[in-house]
């Protein structure tokens, strides 16, 4: 037997039954040209929650009464005069309410729709409308929207912080030349000065220049050391009135200067903190250089230290130039100053108050500023926590003043810098040292090992071609029975704790990190000399 | 092909009935005040369109695209560069838009516009002529000028004219400039210029 043959439209109208039936991810819904429901698919059904035959022979605006509510029947109308209609969810949201979401995250749904005639030879017998649940994709728009401006937020932060560090780039090297230009200019003169005048003036700008390019480079590492979090605390119970104390009489010279009267009122019973003294002080320090520095003449700063019960408060109120309520967020910040133009009237980096902050803060305290703005004032206040440990008393370094205390004192000075280590062999001899120089590891081991010179002391760099410091002493040390105990120190830039723990286990007595100053050096000398004169006195076989 | 000024006279006339009708369901829609106005129609053969577009469009266009056939039947779109569809759809959604190429509901949002706008202008047309006009199901594509224009013209087969409609959309103190083209067979184009025409006599 055959089998049937069956026309086009025949298969292609099953072909349609099939996917309006089963495979359509759509709602589809026919009405004839009375816009009664004639057809209505599974997926509409589950959608609504309305059965076919629920539904059949009804009119569409009677089965979902939100459409005429709404308007959207003029849709239908329009569509039996022939025209196709889109209703986009962008401005309708929906077209026929569903009874949940359509999907995981999914709130509320949202449908696009499309309303249009159906036509048999031309004429209009029906309308046909397909309808899109498309709440999934509205959602991930509305993410991606999201993360488009959390995107543009992160962009226009990172070109703030950027232009930030132009500015911090310009203004240090505005900074560093400065200084720099003086010294240069002084250094010029000096050498080519024909009257026999004192060279104590220029001597004094150089020093004065040279020692703030010193703070410079110091704020800056500590920034660093700050940022990479290797700041290390060498911390004490102090007083912290002697470390406020401290601070003033760094201070006051500057003050007196200026003419800006600085006072100070304690309490009386001391408060003790456990704190770095050094770091401390800078902290007080730099909050109240910068009271005096905006501070204008004929002005007045005064420090208060008070104690509330577990906390204390150093607070530094100054009659100054203020600070405006635009920039009072950002005093603490890194690099920020409240003017970085080119005309501004003071110099720094910007660096200052945001490591005093980061140094406090590591101390366990805070730091606050109020102003009543621009020419009324500002005042700091700086809380820390009290400790109830016993105290330590702080020692200040001592000083002593040489003129041959190095008399019949002999040091091989090694480094590879030639202006370094001249400056040190003039300023030792200037003691009454003998010194020997060498210009390398190796050219100081030869010196010993000639035999001719046998130093006291030896004084090392470490950082140097060819041979480092930490394989020289080490060197030294096997050379003979007399060099395993010779006093060493090491004299470095590299002057993180690290590196001092580092020069000690190779040999060196003592770490003095550069810039040096000559008298220290000598100072160390002396002791480390005196010291193993000492023990040997005792211990002659030591 | 030139029209003359009472042809040019009235198809403005027309367009601006249907313009006017779009502007108000937008209107309506979005609940701010949109108006669309028809400043320029040239009458062209189908081959010079692309050039007369690529001068005013040189990205990639996002169009609405709609069949109609009946009595008089063509292809009518709406024409938007990019940045202009993006920007229409946020002023009309009050949504900040995606890049065009990946916001769907911006899409679905243009193709509702270009439908709105389309059905107004040949629903006009319909009634001047006293014929009914039917439409297929907008389709929105993104592509060159060039390309639509190639696939209009594949499908078809002897010399065609285009109706080119500058439209202008103006809403929130912020104008749009889009452009619709209406493709017409000869035939077509005869019968609505000699239509129009009567119909602007009868008004006068």
């Amino acid at each position: 037997m055959n089998p049937t043959v069956r026309d086009t439209n025949s298969l292609l109208h099953l072909a349609s039954e099939r996917w309006f039936g089963e495979l359509a991810d759509r709602g589809i819904i026919v009405t004839d040209e009375a816009l009664l429901v004639r057809a209505w698919n599974p997926w509409i059904a589950a959608h609504t929650g309305l059965t076919t035959s629920e539904v059949i022979g009804r009119s569409l605006f009677e089965v979902s009464p939100t459409i005429a509510a709404r308007g959207l029947d003029e849709h239908y109308r329009r569509a039996l005069e022939g025209e196709v209609r889109v209703l986009a969810h962008g401005f309708h949201k929906l077209l026929i309410p569903g009874r949940r979401p359509a999907g995981p995250g999914v709130a509320e749904t949202t449908q696009s729709a499309r309303i249009m005639p159906l036509l048999d030879r031309g004429h209009v017998v029906g309308t046909m409308t397909i309808i899109e649940d498309v709440s999934e994709r509205v959602v991930s728009e509305r993410e991606l929207r999201a993360q488009i401006v959390i995107a543009e937020r992160a962009r226009v932060v990172a070109e703030d912080a950027s232009k930030l560090k132009d500015e911090f780039l310009a203004t240090l090297s505005h900074e560093i030349r400065t200084p720099l230009n003086a010294v240069l200019g002084w250094t010029q003169i000096l050498r080519t000065r024909t009257n026999a005048g004192s060279p104590d003036r220029g001597l004094e700008v150089i020093e004065r220049n040279a020692m703030s390019q010193l703070r410079l480079v110091e704020d800056l590492l500590d920034m660093a050391r700050i940022v990479s979090g290797k700041l290390r605390l060498d911390v004490k119970s102090v007083d912290v009135r002697s470390i406020v104390q401290a601070a003033i009489d760094v201070v006051e010279p500057g003050a007196a200067a200026k003419r800006v009267s600085l006072t100070s009122q304690f309490d009386d019973d001391g408060p003790v903190v456990n704190a770095d003294v050094d770091r401390l002080q800078q902290a007080i320090w730099n909050v109240m250089s910068n009271a005096v520095k905006f501070t204008p003449s004929g002005g007045a700063v005064h420090v208060s230290v008070v104690r509330a019960a577990s906390v204390v408060d150093i607070t530094i109120a100054d009659s100054g130039q203020g600070i405006g309520s635009d920039f009072l967020p950002y005093v603490f910040d890194r690099f920020r100053q409240a003017d970085s133009s080119t005309s501004r009237r003071h110099g720094g980096l910007g660096l200052g108050l945001a490591l005093t902050r980061q140094i406090i803060e590591l101390h366990g305290g805070a730091i606050d500023v109020e102003s009543d703005g621009i020419d009324r004032g500002s005042r700091f206040s700086i809380h820390l926590p009290v400790s109830d440990a016993p105290l330590v008393a702080v020692e200040p370094p001592t000083r002593a003043s040489f003129g041959d205390a190095l008399t019949g004192i002999s040091v091989l000075l090694v480094d590879d810098s030639e202006d370094g280590r001249e400056m040190l062999e003039f300023a030792l001899r200037g003691y009454g040292a003998t010194v020997v120089t060498a210009a390398s590891s190796d050219a100081g081991l030869s010196t010993l090992q000639a035999g001719t010179f046998v130093p006291d002391v030896i004084v090392s760099d470490i950082g140097m071609p060819g041979g480092d410091g930490y394989a020289f002493i080490r060197q030294v040390q096997e050379l003979s029975s007399a060099y395993r105990r010779m006093p060493a120190i090491a004299l470095t830039a590299y002057a993180e704790p690290e590196d001092r723990i580092r020069a000690l286990a190779a040999g060196y007595r003592l770490h003095l990190p550069k810039p040096v100053d000559p008298a220290l050096v000598a100072d160390s000398i002396g002791q480390l000399v005196a010291a193993d004169r000492a023990l040997r006195e005792h211990h002659p076989h030591a | 092909m030139e029209l003359t000024e009472l042809q040019h006279d009235a198809l403005i006339e027309l367009l601006n009935i249907g313009f006017g009708r779009a502007g108000a369901s937008l209107s309506q829609l979005t609940g701010h005040r949109v108006l669309l106005e028809v400043p320029q129609v040239t009458v062209r053969q189908i081959d010079e369109v692309g050039t007369a577009l690529k001068e005013v469009i040189d990205t990639d266009v996002a169009s609405v695209h709609q069949i109609f056939s009946g009595p008089v039947s063509g292809d009518a779109l709406l024409m938007l560069d990019q940045a202009g569809a993006s920007i229409l759809k946020e002023l009309l959604t009050n949504e900040p838009a995606l890049p065009f190429a990946i916001d769907a509901s911006a899409r679905e949002v243009i193709t509702e516009v270009g439908n709105i706008l389309l059905n107004a202008c040949l629903g006009t047309f319909g009634n001047i002529l006293n014929v009914q006009v039917t439409f297929s199901v907008p389709r929105l594509n993104l592509e060159t000028v060039g390309a639509i224009l190639e696939s209009l013209r594949v499908n078809h087969e002897g010399v065609r004219y285009a109706l080119l409609i500058h439209a202008g959309f103006k809403l929130r103190d912020t104008e749009i400039r889009g452009y619709m083209v209406i493709v017409l067979s000869v035939a077509s184009l005869d019968r609505l210029i000699r239509e129009v025409e009567a119909w602007e006599r009868g008004n006068r």
